[in-house]
């Protein structure tokens, strides 16, 4: 009976002590508020926890056989990617932040849109902190609207840009000839080939894009449809246009539309198998590495309609209760830099676009980044750039999936 | 069934998949549509093989698989017994507590489980993760063995209780002995279920314990079918071992059949 006593003791007085700490915002600021030096020689020889989706092996590949060693040898911080999902991520801090727990495992997310929003709202994150990175400050267009908000929610210096992607389709050149150049055109093309297109549904991440692709191309200008928080009434008309546009194409999609992929990877698989001859996805360069292993056909390549394809960023940012807010600047610096934005836009490992401003960067370096051949499948910059139309609010992806599911799939 | 409609049966449904993602693991992409042949490949290894993290989740999948069938076989034991020998009021109801585990799902109790770990300490270790991957094993071990002794019957463990055995020689010479089938699904089950737990894991382990489905999970998602294949192979290999060693160990047990031995 006494061990009993002791016991619920012991651990009425743990949660106590778990419920008394709330001071995380302000040690932050004193972190950041130091010289750089500082920050660096706090960092070194710590050892820093990136936790991240692990899901491709190119990125996968480019953390562990570049960014940890280079890291190690510049820094001498030691960096361990941990894959893991970012929803597990975001309720596993969720969870303690509920406990008060201080001493977190996690010191880098790596994260963007609706997550974002969710860690911002939820106070998961340690503050903001971009001000402080050099390479940031000094490579970047720190004023960028991209960089600024992500999905409509205001970043505030608490992420710093990684990564950009943008939305291409892709194709078999030995297939078709001249890709669609208008979704009027693409309509046109279903028609002709039916059973060779379809989308992923739009509860999936592509999908819902492609739906918001078509949404913008049925509005007036797409700005109509980014530049303002949704407003049902306001975008009734863009929305009639996109359900009759869908429901026009629906009969010539595969399997006669009755029954949509469920996943991007469920899309490129009936792609890579010849069933269907375009395919889609973020990442303008992403084809390039599933050409490589066999997986594409050789002769895919990619292309962007009117109105034009949207792009997002992604960021890093630090959970509230990392334990080496230092090591985490100092990782987050230099994975901003030029060098290790150069390989990462390299086909080698990830062939990823980088947020950075190449007009700041030295000639040399400017050199270097022009030069570099991200592959075949792959369209010009200027012809990326020109097509480029921003993310709308995160409140439009809800949207879709709703009203896709009553004004398409029930009809 | 004759056993020639039996070993059919085997082919079409075991054999044939197994051979198809073999296959699968080693070839390219299949486009038969295109009138091409298979090609074959090991780059889908080479990429398993390079994961730093790939021995190291094997042997905490290992361990933690281990762990809890051996912390399943006593509890699944002990209750199972238990609920047969004794009867008294609220029984149903402290069964249907035993098995309100599997209904609900783990998911919607990790949260408040990992809140209480968090608070004594257990967040971030592997016994934790050990203690949530009972939440979904243990009800079944214990129904299992509830079965198990119920067809067994009282009267079994009344007679060496009356001839005077101790509990322990008892279950050792006759209850485990007669139990091995039943020893033998918990054993597969409970390592199936444990080896497949991501969410839990991950929530409970905190990156600090990897076990190989948080490796394999997000592959999911890659177009890349003959890595997905090479995973699962990889995958499949643990359960398979575990189960070698469990029929070893049942060899131990008295009256066993010892395949060494020439039979009459």
């Amino acid at each position: 009976m006494k061990k009993w006593i002791s016991l619920s003791i012991f651990l009425a007085a743990l949660l106590l002590t778990a419920c008394s700490n709330s001071e995380t915002g302000q040690e932050f600021t004193n972190i950041t508020n130091q010289d750089w030096e500082e920050i660096e020689a706090s960092a070194e020889g710590s050892t820093v926890r990136l936790f991240m989706w692990g899901g491709d092996e190119g990125i996968n590949q480019y953390i562990d056989e570049w960014v940890t060693p280079q890291l190690e040898d510049t820094y001498g911080v030691s960096l361990e990617r941990v894959p893991m999902d970012t929803g597990e991520i975001l309720q596993k801090l969720q969870t303690e932040k509920q406990a008060g727990k201080q001493d977190g495992t996690i010191d880098i997310v790596w994260i963007n849109a609706e997550n974002f929003k969710n860690a911002k709202e939820n106070d998961l994150l340690a503050g903001s902190f971009v001000d402080v990175l050099p390479n940031f400050n000094e490579y970047y267009d720190t004023e960028d609207p991209a960089f600024q908000t992500d999905f409509g929610t205001a970043v505030e210096g608490m992420e710093a840009p990684w990564g950009k992607v943008q939305f291409v389709f892709h194709y078999d050149s030995e297939k078709i000839e001249t890709p669609p150049a208008s979704f009027e055109e693409l309509k046109t093309w279903v028609e002709e080939n039916p059973g060779r297109f379809t989308y992923p549904n739009a509860e999936d991440f592509t999908g819902n894009a492609f739906l918001r692709h078509v949404l913008y191309a049925n509005a007036e200008q797409p700005s109509d449809i980014y530049e303002q928080p949704l407003d049902e009434e306001q975008i009734s008309e863009a929305a009639e246009g996109t359900w009759t546009y869908l429901n026009d194409i629906k009969p010539n999609l595969w399997r006669s539309g009755s029954h949509y992929p469920n996943s991007l990877t469920e899309l490129d698989r009936l792609y890579s198998q010849g069933e269907v001859w375009m395919t889609m996805g973020y990442n303008e360069a992403r084809a390039e590495s599933l050409i490589e292993e066999g997986v594409f056909p050789e002769s895919t390549e990619s292309f962007v309609m009117e109105p034009g394809s949207i792009g997002n960023t992604h960021f890093l940012s630090i959970p509230f209760n990392s334990t080496n807010p230092e090591g985490a600047l100092a990782a987050i610096n230099f994975m901003l830099s030029p060098e290790a934005q150069l390989e990462k836009l390299k086909p080698d490992y990830w062939g990823e676009n980088t947020p950075i401003s190449i007009d700041r960067l030295p000639e040399e370096m400017k050199q270097k980044f022009q030069s570099v051949d991200r592959g075949e499948s792959v369209l010009s910059q200027s012809e990326l750039e020109e097509s480029f139309l921003p993310e709308s609010e995160a409140a439009y992806v809800e949207w879709m999936e709703e009203q896709w599911f009553n004004e398409v799939v029930q009809q | 069934m004759k056993k020639s409609t039996f070993s059919l049966f085997a082919l079409i449904l075991f054999l044939f998949p197994v051979f198809m993602l073999v296959l699968q693991s080693v070839s390219e992409t299949w486009r038969f549509q295109s009138g091409e042949g298979i090609q074959f490949q090991l780059d889908s290894f080479d990429v398993l093989l390079s994961d730093p993290n790939l021995w190291e989740a094997t042997g905490w999948s290992f361990l933690i698989g281990t762990v809890v069938l051996l912390i399943n076989l006593v509890i699944g034991l002990g209750t199972g017994k238990a609920l047969t020998l004794y009867s008294f009021r609220g029984k149903s109801l402290v069964e249907a507590i035993l098995l309100a585990p599997i209904l609900i799902p783990v998911l919607a109790i990790a949260m408040g489980l990992h809140l209480f770990m968090i608070r004594v300490g257990l967040a971030d270790t592997w016994l934790g993760v050990v203690l949530i991957h009972l939440v979904p094993t243990v009800p079944y071990s214990i129904k299992i063995f509830h079965n198990a002794y119920r067809q067994l019957g009282v009267s079994m463990m009344e007679q060496p209780l009356t001839l005077g055995s101790s509990p322990l020689y008892q279950l050792f010479t006759i209850e485990l002995p007669l139990m091995k089938p039943a020893i033998r699904s918990v054993t597969f089950l409970t390592i199936v279920i444990s080896l497949s737990q991501y969410a839990i894991t991950a929530i409970i382990g905190g990156g600090n314990v990897i076990t190989l489905p948080m490796i394999f999970f997000p592959f999911l998602d890659t177009a890349n079918a003959a890595i997905m294949a090479a995973f699962s192979i990889w995958f499949s290999f643990l359960p398979f071992g575990m189960y070698v060693l469990v029929e070893g160990a049942l060899l131990l047990l008295p009256y066993s059949k010892k395949p060494w031995r020439i039979s009459q």
